[in-house]
């Protein structure tokens, strides 16, 4: 039982790491704490469901559709929405992410009715046996392909140009201003990017389930895990959704589902009291 | 000359003329009754965490009655619908009825589909006297004594166990069955688990009590009780992600036990997201029938759906009875006369009410003693190869199975 729910633990954990670190992304860039988030995801099912049954395209055609609809929608939202408020106090921008998930929503269930959607996507099914453990196949490859999406970032963010300047941006964005960095490009970039990862882990979730509007909920358990993770850590994003990820499993398959909640918010305020940075962060300095 | 007869003749017409004219000019607004319209509140969650299965139930009522409304409306008078979007949130749901009661007066409220907030707001409806007929789920303690003014409009919890656990004995020719119950943490899963283990029990079985979360990402904790346990058939109470979920685990397991659900949970969507590979095995018991398991019953239904651009949900058991309790709601209005109010209304209903469903429900019926209304059920499942739902019998197959 412990192997069985740590490797489903794992596999869930992942797809709350892709959809975590896509918060990462957006806070470590533009320091928005990102509430549509969990919301993000949902569009994601919904992109999923308007390619393959709408538009009638294969899986990859799905997929490129998703992401390309989803860096669109995210770089709109960050140069319509965000970045006219650059600078201003935190309440403001907090409030604009709580009105965006509230007008995704509505938006949604005014397209595609209030009901939840059927998502078949043509992807691996059934299941395989890996020693005493048993795991689905679909949950496999949305562990794979998180991973990949996973990798693929860490790749683009440590070695390719506009990484760097991304990095740069997120370390001092006066600095980066200074030095002809146009920060509003990278931070349309950075929610672009935070909206595709989010969008992918929504499509994997709605191909479990439905494609609902109720997967904000399951969205937003990446908000303890990028606290738990560490805020501005990108691996720490990931470890932070492993570790959910493996929370949900063993206390409800030990204790009782609704233990769930209490042991995964239980570390996020410890964490909070003792090490607010998170487990990989680094803590903030300032010179006063 | 007039002869005497024709004399008669004309005056009969004239006294019809006169009485109808009368009563079109009945008017009692605080009881959202008006000359030409009545008003009649609806709420149910068209969105939120239910709305899968509440929207279309609202869409069957809307439907239905704009179909009443098309041939001339209810003894002169057009029915209009106010709908108010209760989000799952018992809160919503008081401030509704509350806005029904005094605000928007209406002559009764239909749906309600939360059964803590039914419980709760019990004193509240004894109070207020707004008829609330033809509910989407039924709180045991609505009905268990009868409340005033409530009536149900949904097949019972327990009337689902009972008949769930029963056919699936005999199905399987077991002496003692083995069953799980995968069920939300919440009052109607308790109460459902509460009579799905009587049933178990009282085979001489064993049963096994499983809860899972309304949101849940993955269901391998509960799946893997079900294996531990070997079942001969499981039960599943939830929302539709709960059974989609169930069922998608136990294929991936392996294990091919039956399983049936919940009413609500009998929905094409649920089916469609399945597959045959998992689907095969599942079951739901309802007291209405999707118009593809029944299409003769549901020719008039369907016909209305289609043209009234919800030719999608017809297949859809929630939106049947939407169907189903919008007409019994104009059949209920007609009857308490040409001058209703709330409480001629209540008070016919309670006298002893039973309505015309067509053969799309089992028998609809209010009594003094009885404010559920609707008892018989019957087992259904899909066919993937025609695309339909299939019953393993007639209501009155089963009723065999209740006490």
């Amino acid at each position: 039982m412990l192997m069985q729910f740590t490797a489903s633990g794992f596999l869930l954990g992942s797809v709350y790491g892709l959809i975590a670190l896509g918060f990462a992304v957006i806070y470590k860039a533009t320091r928005v704490f990102n509430f549509a988030q969990g919301m993000l995801m949902a569009v994601g099912a919904y992109l999923a469901v308007t390619g393959s049954v709408a538009l009638h395209l294969p899986v990859l055609g799905t997929f490129a559709f998703v992401i390309l609809s989803a860096a669109v929608l995210g770089a709109l939202i960050q140069t319509v929405l965000i970045r006219p408020l650059a600078g201003r106090p935190l309440l403001p921008m907090v409030m604009i992410t709580i009105a965006l998930s509230i007008i995704l929503r509505a938006s949604i269930e005014l397209i595609y009715g209030g009901g939840g959607r059927t998502l078949n996507l043509a992807l691996p099914s059934g299941s395989v046996l890996i020693g005493p453990v048993r795991i689905s196949a679909i949950h496999v490859t949305a562990a794979a392909v998180s991973w990949l999406c996973m990798g693929l970032f860490m790749a683009f963010f440590r070695f390719s140009k506009a990484g760097l300047l991304m990095r740069a941006t997120a370390d001092s964005h006066e600095a980066a201003v200074l030095s002809g960095v146009n920060a509003n490009r990278i931070n349309a970039l950075a929610w672009a990017l935070g909206t595709v990862l989010a969008a992918i882990g929504g499509l994997f979730l709605g191909q479990l389930q439905l494609a609902s509007v109720e997967l904000e909920a399951i969205g937003l358990l990446a908000l303890p895990a990028v606290v738990i993770g560490g805020l501005q850590s990108i691996p720490g994003a990931i470890i932070g959704g492993l570790l959910v990820g493996l929370i949900e499993q063993l206390a409800s398959g030990y204790i009782s589902p609704k233990a769930r909640d209490i042991f995964i918010y239980v570390p996020l305020l410890l964490i909070l009291l003792v090490r607010p940075w998170g487990l990989l962060g680094e803590r903030e300095l300032g010179r006063v | 000359m007039i002869s005497n007869r024709l004399r008669l003749l004309l005056a009969g017409v004239t006294l019809c003329f006169a009485g109808v004219a009368h009563a079109a000019g009945f008017e009692s607004p605080q009881d959202g009754v008006y000359a030409d319209h009545i008003d009649w509140g609806m709420t149910a969650d068209m969105s939120g965490p239910s709305s899968g299965a509440q929207n279309p139930w609202g869409q069957g009522f809307q439907t239905a009655m704009k179909v009443v409304n098309a041939r001339g409306g209810v003894n002169g008078r057009s029915i209009n619908v106010l709908v108010e979007d209760t989000r799952y949130d018992a809160t919503a749901e008081r401030v509704a009825y509350e806005k029904f009661v005094s605000q928007t007066p209406t002559l009764g409220t239909s749906g309600m589909g939360n059964s803590s907030a039914q419980t709760a707001m019990i004193p509240l409806i004894k109070r207020a006297k707004l008829p609330v007929l033809g509910t989407y789920t039924t709180a045991k303690a609505t009905v268990e004594p009868p409340t005033p003014y409530f009536y149900g409009g949904f097949c019972g919890f327990k009337e689902m166990a009972q008949v769930g656990v029963g056919f699936f004995t005999d199905h399987l020719s077991l002496k003692s069955p083995k069953v799980a119950l995968v069920r939300l943490d919440v009052a109607s899963g308790k109460e459902f688990a509460g009579y799905v283990e009587a049933s178990v029990t009282a085979r001489g079985g064993t049963f096994k009590d499983i809860p899972i979360k309304v949101v849940a990402a993955d269901a391998t904790p509960q799946v893997l009780e079900i294996l531990a346990m070997k079942p001969d058939f499981v039960a599943i109470h939830g929302v539709t992600t709960t059974s989609i979920l169930v069922m998608k685990g136990l294929a991936q397991y392996g294990l091919t036990a039956p399983a049936f659900a919940i009413t609500y949970l009998g929905t094409p969507s649920v089916y469609e997201s399945l597959g045959p590979d998992a689907g095969k095995n599942y079951s739901f018991v309802s007291c209405f029938s999707p118009a593809s398991s029944d299409p003769k019953a549901s020719a008039a239904m369907s016909a209305a759906a289609d043209q009234y651009g919800q030719g999608k949900l017809k297949d859809d058991v929630n939106f049947v009875a939407g169907w189903v309790i919008g007409n019994m709601v104009a059949d209920a209005i007609a009857k308490a006369g040409a001058e209703p109010t709330r409480e001629k209304l209540s008070q016919m209903v309670n006298a002893g009410f039973t309505a015309n469903t067509g053969g799309l429900s089992s028998e609809l019926k209010y009594t003094p003693t009885d404010h559920l209304g609707l008892v018989g059920l019957k087992p259904l499942s899909y066919d993937y190869g025609t695309k339909s739902f299939r019953s393993y019998g007639d209501y009155a197959d089963f009723t065999k199975y209740l006490n």
